[in-house]
Parts: C-alpha cells; sequence; structure tokens
C-alpha cells in the first residue's frame, strides 16, 4: 500500500511539473485557469506555514513566547524589506535556532 | 582538428561553469532544506515507512511539502484518495511554474526537459527567476538571452542530492533520536515558505488570499479538521480570484501572466 502511494504520489507530481514542458501539448490553459492558478503558490504555501506559526503546539498561541510566530515575524520583514528569499530563509532560521 | 578541439574545450568550459554557477546560487536554499529533510525522513519512519520507502520518496517523489502532508495523513489512516487530491492541490503550482518556463524548456530535447522537469522545485523556480531579476535595468537584453540549461541543471541536481541527503541524516537519526519533531525542524519549513510568499504579494488581491488561506488553514488546525490544507487553500484562490474580479484588477494581471506560446 505504502509503495502505491509512493508512486502514484510520484507520478501526479511529475506530470503536473512535466506536462506544460511538452512541446506536443495542443491543451492551452484558458486566462482564467491561469489567473485561478497565479494564486494556487501563494495559498498553498501560506496553508502549509500558518498553522506551523500561529499554532505549533496544536492551539492557537500569538505570544513572544511562541518563537515560531516571533520568527515568523522577522522572517516576514526581513522579505519585505530586503526583497531576498535566501537572507530572509537563512537569518530567521539561524535565530529560531538560537532562542528555540 | 586542433581547432574544433580548443572549441570543444572552451564549451565545455562554459558548461561546467554555468552549472557551478547554478549549484552556487541553489546552495543557501539548499542548507536552508536540510533541517526540513532531516524531518521528512524521521517523519516517515514514524508514519510506519520502511527506510528503504523513506528514502524512495525524497528519491522519487521529490517534493517535500507534498511528502509532509502526506506522512501526516498517511500517520493518521487517511485513504489514498483523500492523499492523492490534497497532493494534487500543493502539486499544482508546479503548472503554472512549468507554464512560466516553457519557452525556455519546452524547445530542449526530450532527456532536458524530461530532466529538468522532474527537478522543477520551488527553489529552482526562485533561482531561476532570480537570476532574470538581478538586470532589471536591460530587461530588454535580458529576455534575448538564452535559457541556460546548465545554470539550472547545476542548481537543480544540487538541490535534489542536498534533499535526499538531509533525508538520509534524518532516517538514520529517527532510528536512534526520540521526539526528532520537537526539535522545531519544521520552522524550516514555515520560513522558507515566508520568503517565497512576501514577494509574490504584489497586488491587493494576493493579499486578500494569503489573508483568508491564513485564518482558514489556522482555524482548521485549531479544530483538528483534516481537510483544512483543501478548504483553506481552495477558498483563499477563490477569494483572491473574486477579490480581483470586483475591483477590475483582472484586466492587469492577464498581461503580467506568462503567455508563452511562441511557436
Amino acid at each position: 500500500m505504502t509503495w502505491i502511494i509512493i508512486l502514484s504520489m510520484a507520478t501526479l507530481v511529475f506530470v503536473s511539473r512535466y506536462l506544460l514542458l511538452e512541446p506536443k501539448l495542443p491543451l492551452k490553459l484558458s486566462d482564467k485557469t491561469l489567473t485561478f492558478l497565479s494564486y494556487s503558490a501563494p495559498a498553498v504555501l501560506t496553508a502549509i506555514l500558518a498553522p506551523i506559526v500561529f499554532a505549533p503546539e496544536g492551539h492557537l498561541d500569538i505570544s513572544f513566547n511562541n518563537s515560531y510566530l516571533v520568527c515568523g515575524v522577522v522572517a516576514t520583514l526581513l522579505a519585505y524589506f530586503t526583497r531576498n528569499t535566501l537572507l530572509a530563509t537563512v537569518l530567521s532560521i539561524g535565530l529560531f535556532f538560537i532562542i528555540f | 582538428m586542433l581547432e574544433n578541439n580548443i572549441v570543444d574545450q572552451r564549451t565545455s568550459r562554459l558548461k561546467s561553469r554555468s552549472f557551478l554557477k547554478g549549484l552556487l546560487a541553489v546552495m543557501p536554499l539548499t542548507i536552508a532544506v536540510i533541517p526540513w529533510g532531516i524531518l521528512a525522513g524521521s517523519l516517515a519512519l514514524e508514519a510506519g515507512l520502511t527506510a528503504v520507502q523513506s528514502q524512495a520518496m525524497s528519491a522519487i517523489i521529490f517534493a517535500g511539502s507534498a511528502q509532509l502532508v502526506a506522512l501526516g495523513m498517511i500517520k493518521a489512516g487517511v485513504g489514498l484518495g483523500s492523499i492523492l487530491i490534497t497532493t494534487l492541490l500543493i502539486t499544482s503550482r508546479h503548472l503554472l511554474y512549468a507554464m512560466a518556463m516553457r519557452s525556455h524548456i519546452s524547445p530542449l530535447p526530450l532527456k532536458w526537459r524530461l530532466g529538468l522537469g522532474f527537478l522543477l522545485t520551488d527553489e529552482l523556480f526562485a533561482i531561476a527567476n532570480h537570476s532574470h531579476n538581478n538586470s532589471n535595468n536591460n530587461a530588454a537584453k535580458q529576455k534575448q538571452h538564452k535559457f541556460d540549461r546548465w545554470y539550472a541543471l547545476g542548481g537543480g541536481l544540487t538541490f535534489y542530492l542536498g534533499w535526499n541527503m538531509a533525508t538520509f541524516m534524518g532516517i538514520i537519526a529517527g532510528q536512534s533520536i526520540d521526539n526528532l519533531n520537537e526539535l522545531g525542524l519544521d520552522f524550516a519549513i514555515a520560513a522558507t515558505f515566508i520568503a517565497l510568499v512576501v514577494p509574490t504579494v504584489k497586488k491587493p488581491s494576493i493579499l486578500v488570499c494569503v489573508l483568508v488561506s491564513l485564518t482558514l488553514a489556522v482555524i482548521c488546525a485549531i479544530f483538528s479538521i483534516q481537510a483544512g490544507l483543501l478548504i483553506a487553500s481552495i477558498s483563499g484562490m477563490v477569494a483572491g480570484v473574486v477579490y480581483a474580479r470586483l475591483t477590475g484588477e483582472g484586466r492587469q494581471l492577464a498581461r503580467e501572466l506568462p503567455s508563452e506560446d511562441n511557436s
């Protein structure tokens, strides 16, 4: 069963990456689909990261004792003001492991 | 004959230089993914996978967020159908990445298309875009620039190896250390995604999308709703689209989107 899960997930992921790189593919995504898809990265990534940051223990924790939230805010500010993905990632992870 | 040799040597030197450039560009993101890979390896063992299956996940799926979410679902005993629907949603953003890179990659030979397609992650897309954005002032020149397949391969392969080595470390560590998931390794996921999301918030509608997704994801997590990821991300996407349509932002958007049908 586990192998079936792994192989079918691998197929799905690879198809999503390769499909639109195939030159023979006649299918063209409509503008509406593309517009909808342009929201998928921010929506999905946020939906994964938000519970980690706001509820690391499974319950809502908005306080300075929540290192995830403090460092998440630092990462957001760094990413916003420096516009540098790498800097924001590495510095906020560094800070996290110092204060956690 | 001699001249041919010199030309060959020169092109191969250019290729390895591009490859090295890609390797260096992706290095910080590869380092940032190490805690995350360790988590993927140890969580896989915890979810009941064998060591081989755990490594195979990283080696053949090669999609961190999909792997971690699926592992949570496997552990919770969720069925194959739900896992695949969730995977489809998480992986759907790759359609857009591929669309944006279509004009560069689709003219390449099959083995390059398959290779770069397999390696197309958030991180590879980020460095491939980064090199474009670096010289905004001569954007016109940049457009004529040929896409560098060796740069992309260097970045993609480095990241692939890093991800798999980190997973391997997690499998080894997971067998000897208990409670690896209490070390806060999951913050690496949050930090990477924050740094990837923030620069995409260029329009009010994307901010709306992010805020809706964030709020619903947190609410669902607090109430332990299994389908939280699906609910939050689809609601966020719909909210963004609706907001854009109501405010007339949509017409601008259509022009900015990658419409790469040059053939």
